[in-house]
């Protein structure tokens, strides 16, 4: 009975997310699974709402002694000892002096934090395996000078920020992200043992950090240049394309630009497209130019082609399933482009 | 996030050597030279280590050195379990350590164990340069702390001056703990230092014993009375009873000390005492002597924890004083005393022994002396008599032969106490009379008008007592015989020229320093008595005084009381320190407007223009309309337009009775009153 009344509630508490999140969290992979991890989420989220800026305070701050603090009273505790058995009142003054600083200790540690004002700047997108970047402005009011701040995703490196001479720091922070799309980044640490490394202050806050993640590039061989398809698959034909003859096995010389990528793909040996006209020069990155491939792998090797086209100067566009970009070049381009890729719906998994 | 497994940078490492000089600095004077070789030659390795000159060493040389060290100390110390090879060995761990100084984590080790080392020099001693001393370490390693962060931390200004802060806060709540903290006795017996000689009075006096500590400044008793004050001929403060004589040296004798058979009476009560009220209270603070006797006044008593009286009116210690010791005592003077009954046999037959041979021409005296009948006052008087007529009191008497006593009787005719003394008590026991030499202190030195009575070595003294048949132990002096000025002033006046002659400094004779003396020894007495000497009795006592009475609740008061304010404090403060920026005046005028809108029903929404928002005020509540608009004009003026008059209008606008006045006239529910 008290079982089943027990799995009702685990399983409710589960079952309620603990806000309503269309992107997926990293961190919540594995740790939904894990009862007091989704509990002490869920409080976290009430006490310190997301923002985009934060100042911390006591309702967002924590303090525990560290390893080192623990060793401290482990000495204060040989010193009473010592004090004890010699009944000497000078070792006894010394222990109850480490014992009122271990208590003034926490105080320090506390205002080294309290009322810093944390501001997420911007993030820089990026591929999927690599470091993404968020740009986090970490401030101060009055005369407190703050030092030995540590922000971090835990269990990543993290960077370190003084302000004692600035009010003003802008720092940077790299998260390592595997899946493309948007990914909320999970909530940042930020904690500082000042003064003596004998208390460690910390705070998980939320600055709603949001990385645009692209697929990773895979190779997919050379760019397919005059190799579009207008299949009418997606109803638009490019005007004045090419019709091509026939095919012809490929021959040591022929244009690369020529080559039947698709049949190439879909297994079979290497042909040439025999074309009547001269060739387009605007290139097409067409969904179905990679047939046979599942979709995160199409939609990587599309990456890598975008990233050779601009590397090497060719006008090019974007055709996936009911998405299509129009040719062109340039950065803004490129951004538009890799965030159709980015964004692009998942299937099948 | 910084892994406790990074490695130590430059400034981190000048910290902890820093550290570790300074709190081993002064144990090295104490231990064995080659340990403060060891320190900084591995000092210099690690150094080298950073340098990039050196690699650590590795564990085939490390256990070498381990080795190496043990048998070093094996050598060097015959006994473990000690104080001394107990620092030793501490001071021995901190050095190799210097051998793995890698991470964060070993640093921090290091620092712990400094504060710990630091500690132990406590332990050898209380004095003010000790604590001074000792604050320094605790200063010195605590910046080494904070420094070990790193960046800015580890400037020297700035890690000293984190220290000097983080110690100053906390000296408020360690005073508390000092006064307040309830003490335990010692959990188990800890290894006394034992390094240093016994100094003082020994347990056996030859000639020549007393004259070596005639030539010692160093203070040995404080003594402050409560009440009424013996006069300066009374003042003999017995520490030991010879009873047994060789020819050449007194012993305290069989089955005097504790230790081989003495009676002594450790608990209070056990011993029946005097029916009326003692005649003098005192307490007295005893240097080191790393003996176990204690000095008093005749007939002592003591209620202090670990003292004891023995059968022959003296107060010992449970065990030897190590360090500064206090104890109070009670003394009732003899001669108000009901005499004892008798004396027994084996104490008559231990009072009358005298070696089998030697020293005939005195036993012939007393011989014939005894023949005539005469009482033993006056065979004391008579020889006494013999000493006033022909004899010296001098710091430097001839060297006496195998008959010491009979050559300094009718030949030298020149002693200090103890000559006059052992002479006198010998003869005594030749006439048949039990006698017995009484060592101690006589006299001693008033401090900042009679506060306390400084007893130095060199007052260090020796004089009889003999039995009086109905009248039970009596004091002789027979210096007093030849030099009453002992007695009554002391030794200088006594030994004239003679006086610390042989010191190097001849400091005595500078009035001002030895007015300078005194004021130290002063400062140092009133150290003493408040800080080294505060323990569970004192602390009782202050208790009761600051609190009237001890019980749970009011100690729970003493604690709670600072600790709640403390708390508040640190509320107020938080609370304050997270609202961040304050506000600009107007702007806080204008929130308070925004309250008392929304407690009307009107809320002002999130990021709302304030004209916006005066309009929704019109057409939600049409009678206050006016005032909004009127309020929504002067914060704009006073914020914007940085006009002070308008933030005054608005100061004026949004005072209470203003308020209520406007509202009252139109309807009493709007405030909800």
């Amino acid at each position: 009975m008290a079982n089943s009344w027990w799995s009702v509630c685990c399983a409710r508490l589960m079952s309620s997310q603990p806000e309503p999140m269309s992107v997926p969290r990293i961190s919540d992979n594995n740790a939904s699974r894990n009862l007091f991890r989704v509990l002490g989420e869920r409080w976290l989220n009430r006490r310190a709402p997301r923002a985009r800026a934060i100042t911390l305070n006591h309702s967002r701050l924590f303090i525990l002694p560290t390893r080192a603090g623990l060793g401290f009273l482990l000495v204060i505790a040989l010193l009473w000892l010592l004090a004890t058995n010699y009944e000497n009142n000078l070792v006894f003054a010394l222990t109850f002096l480490l014992v009122s600083m271990f208590a003034v200790l926490p105080v320090h540690t506390f205002a080294n934090l309290s009322g810093l004002r944390l501001q997420l700047l911007g993030t820089r997108s990026a591929f999927a395996g690599d470091f993404a970047e968020a740009e986090i402005n970490v401030s101060r009011e009055g005369k407190r000078q703050r030092e030995w701040i540590e922000l971090s995703w835990p269990r990543e490196q993290g960077s370190h920020v003084d302000l004692c001479e600035h009010k003003s720091v802008d720092t940077c922070i790299s998260l390592p992200v595997v899946r493309r799309g948007r990914v909320q980044a999970p909530r940042l640490r930020v904690e500082s043992r000042f003064p003596l490394g004998l208390f460690c202050c910390w705070s998980r806050i939320d600055l709603d950090v949001e990385f645009l993640v692209y697929p990773r590039p895979v190779s997919a061989g050379p760019l397919p240049l005059g190799g579009a398809t207008a299949e009418g698959d997606f109803g638009e034909v490019q005007p004045g394309g090419d019709d091509y003859a026939a095919l012809k096995p490929y021959q040591a010389g022929d244009s690369l630009r020529h080559i039947a990528w698709k049949q190439y793909a879909a297994g079979r040996d290497l042909y040439s497209k025999d074309y009547e006209r001269k060739t387009d020069r605007r290139l097409w990155l067409d969904w179905n130019l990679l047939d046979g491939r599942d979709s995160e792998t199409r939609l990587s090797n599309l990456c890598h082609w975008v990233l050779e086209a601009e590397k090497e100067g060719i006008v090019y566009g974007l055709r996936l399933p009911g998405i299509s970009i129009g040719p062109s070049f340039g950065p803004e381009h490129q951004q538009q482009v890799l965030q159709a890729l980015a964004l692009y719906p998942e299937r099948g998994r | 996030m910084v892994s406790s497994k990074e490695l130590l940078p430059r400034e981190s490492l000048l910290w902890i050597f820093a550290a570790q000089f300074v709190a081993l600095l002064p144990q090295f004077t104490q231990l064995p030279l080659w340990v403060a070789f060891a320190w900084a030659f591995a000092v210099y390795w690690r150094l080298e280590v950073f340098r990039g000159r050196r690699d650590l060493p590795g564990r085939t040389l490390r256990l070498a050195v381990i080795v190496l060290t043990i048998t070093g100390l094996a050598l060097s110390y015959r006994h473990w379990f000690a104080l001394e090879p107990m620092i030793a060995l501490l001071a021995i761990s901190f050095t190799l350590k210097n051998l793995e100084l890698v991470s964060r984590r070993d640093a921090f080790v290091s620092l712990l164990l400094a504060y710990f080392v630091s500690a132990t020099l406590f332990v050898q001693e209380q004095t003010i340069p000790y604590a001074l001393y000792g604050l320094l370490c605790v200063w010195v390693i605590t910046a080494a702390l904070a420094a070990q962060l790193g960046s800015s931390s580890a400037r020297p200004r700035r890690a000293l001056g984190i220290s000097v802060r983080l110690l100053a806060q906390a000296t408020p709540l360690m005073v508390l703990l000092f006064l307040a903290l309830p003490r335990l006795g010692p959990l188990w017996s800890v290894p006394q230092d034992t390094s240093a000689g016994r100094t003082g009075v020994s347990d056996s006096m030859a000639p020549g014993d007393f004259t070596e500590l005639s030539k010692s400044t160093k203070p040995t008793l404080r003594i402050s009375f409560d009440g009424p004050i013996p006069p300066p001929e009374q003042r003999y403060w017995r520490g030991l009873v010879y009873s047994e004589f060789d020819g050449r040296t007194w012993r305290q004798g069989f089955g005097v000390d504790p230790h081989n058979g003495g009676r002594v009476y450790w608990k209070t009560g056990e011993r029946l005492l005097p029916q009326m009220g003692p005649r003098y209270r005192y307490q007295v603070i005893q240097e080191a002597s790393r003996s176990p006797w204690l000095f008093a006044l005749a007939q002592p008593a003591s209620e202090t924890q670990g003292v004891g009286e023995t059968a022959d009116d003296r107060l010992v210690k449970r065990t030897p004083v190590y360090s500064r010791f206090a104890y109070e005592v009670r003394s009732w003077p003899r001669e108000t005393l009901q005499a004892p009954v008798s004396l027994s046999n084996a104490e008559r037959r231990l009072n009358l022994q005298l070696p089998s041979f030697g020293n005939n021409r005195t036993r012939e005296w007393m011989a014939s002396l005894r023949n005539q009948g005469l009482s033993a006052e006056s065979v004391s008087t008579q020889l006494l008599a013999h000493f006033n007529s022909a004899f010296t009191y001098t710091l430097k008497p001839p060297a006496l032969g195998a008959d010491s006593v009979d050559e300094f009787l009718f030949a030298s005719q020149q002693g200090f106490c103890e000559h006059f003394a052992g002479s006198y008590v010998f003869a005594m026991r030749a006439a048949g009379i039990p006698a017995r030499v009484v060592a101690g202190y006589q006299g001693g030195e008033w401090v900042s008008g009679e506060e306390y009575l400084l007893v130095r070595e060199y007052d260090a003294h020796a004089w009889a007592e003999i039995w009086f048949d109905g009248r039970g132990w009596q004091r002789v002096d027979p210096t007093a015989a030849v030099a009453p000025e002992r007695v009554r002033n002391g030794l200088e006046s006594a030994a004239g020229e003679e006086f610390l002659q042989e010191s190097f400094f001849p400091l005595h004779r500078i009035g001002v320093l030895s007015k300078l003396r005194l004021k130290w020894d002063m400062i140092n007495y009133r150290w003493y008595q408040t800080v080294v000497s505060f323990d569970a009795d004192r602390q009782q006592n202050y208790l009761r005084r600051l609190l009237g009475e001890v019980s749970p609740l009011r100690m729970a008061l003493l604690f709670a009381v600072p600790t709640l304010i403390i708390l508040l404090g640190i509320g107020l403060w938080i609370a304050r320190s997270a609202n961040g920026r304050k506000l600009p005046p107007a702007e806080r005028l204008y929130q308070r407007f925004c309250q008392r809108m929304a407690r009307v029903g009107v809320r002002r929404r999130p990021g709302e223009a304030p004209q916006d928002y005066a309009r929704r005020i019109a057409s939600e509540k049409p009678q206050l309309a006016d005032y909004a608009n009127a309020v929504t004009a002067a914060f704009e003026q006073a914020a914007y337009g940085g006009d002070s008059s308008a933030q005054k209008t608005l100061r004026k606008l949004l005072r209470w009775h203003f308020w209520l006045r406007r509202t009252a006239t139109d309807s009493r529910e709007l405030v909800g009153l």
